[in-house]
């Protein structure tokens, strides 16, 4: 495990030394370097956030940012919001059951239904514990 | 009235923290996301239970509303849908109900449910789109057992479940 996490540091530095002269940074700029990545890191998060593909594009080629963090924070964001939901054989089936049958309301949506039909809709009475 | 609803709005913002519940994913989505979402992004809109009946103002629960569209993941021909409308098939997507702990068992749920179900019909009724679906996703048993109870079934086994209503014999 040491030696792994040593010769993972070692890439790291490695990787982050071409950064930074990719950068157009000096050795003593490391924490400038951080800096960069942070804001970069950061505008990539908030795309991954609100649910946004990431790609990259020059004429017709086209190449996604693809990362298991970002999959992370866009599973976060609540993605089932304004999708498509896709069926499965067996979800198909019962959808196609549920539209074909005849019209049965349970009592509790009749109820439910009623409840709306009377204006105003009268909501409950809550009652809070005391604060503690 | 001491409780009514509103969509949820920058003036509630010093509400939201205070909101309980066991599902983290439904705090987060309340304080993180859902004023985002519903003026910045417009994915889906919240509507949020506001308590006055205390003298201060309470956030006791919400809901987000926004639109689906349903569709079958395999081309395979199978005879016995041949009944089922051409897919997609649209819908509105009852995305998240949640009631702050403290106030559970007093009847918020239902009446969130209803709100939700009510401002679908009239969207439905009157609106200039038509829908044919009420999908939600249940978290767990207990809310597969609450969407049951209101005619909703589940498609699939697993948690989160999917569950739909068909509203056309509603309109």
């Amino acid at each position: 495990m040491a030696r792994f996490q040593a010769l993972t540091n070692a890439v790291l530095d490695t990787e982050l030394d071409l950064l930074r002269e990719r950068f157009g940074l000096e050795p003593n700029q490391k924490a400038d370097l951080l800096r960069e990545m942070a804001l970069i890191a950061g505008w990539v998060a908030r795309q991954a956030e609100q649910g946004r593909i990431i790609e990259a594009r020059r004429g017709e080629v086209v190449e996604r940012l693809t990362h298991p963090a970002l999959e992370r924070l866009q599973g976060a964001s609540g993605q089932p919001l304004a999708e498509q939901l896709t069926l499965s054989d067996a979800e198909a089936r019962r959808l196609a059951a549920i539209l074909d049958r005849g019209f049965a309301p349970p009592p509790a949506l009749c109820a439910a239904l009623a409840n709306l039909a009377r204006s105003p809709h009268l909501p409950p009475q809550l009652d809070w514990p005391p604060a503690a | 009235m001491p409780l009514h609803i509103e969509p949820l709005g920058r003036s509630h913002r010093s509400l939201l923290t205070d909101f309980q519940n066991p599902h983290t994913a439904l705090v987060d989505y309340l304080t993180r996301y859902a004023l985002r979402h519903a003026e910045k992004d417009l994915l889906a809109r919240t509507y949020v239970a506001i308590d006055s009946g205390a003298g201060a103002r309470r956030l006791a629960g919400y809901f987000s509303l926004t639109t689906v569209s349903v569709e079958r993941g395999s081309v395979s021909p199978l005879p016995e849908l041949n009944r089922l409308p051409r897919f997609p098939i649209p819908g509105i997507l009852l995305a998240r109900l949640a009631v702050d702990t403290r106030i559970q068992r007093q009847g918020l749920g239902r009446y969130l449910f209803e709100e939700a179900l009510g401002l679908t019909l009239q969207l439905a009724r009157t609106g200039p789109v038509a829908f044919r679906l009420l999908v939600t996703d249940a978290l767990d048993a207990e809310a597969a057992r609450f969407y049951e109870h209101f005619g909703l079934t589940s498609l699939g086994e697993e948690f989160p479940c999917r569950m739909v209503l068909d509203l056309r014999p509603l309109l």
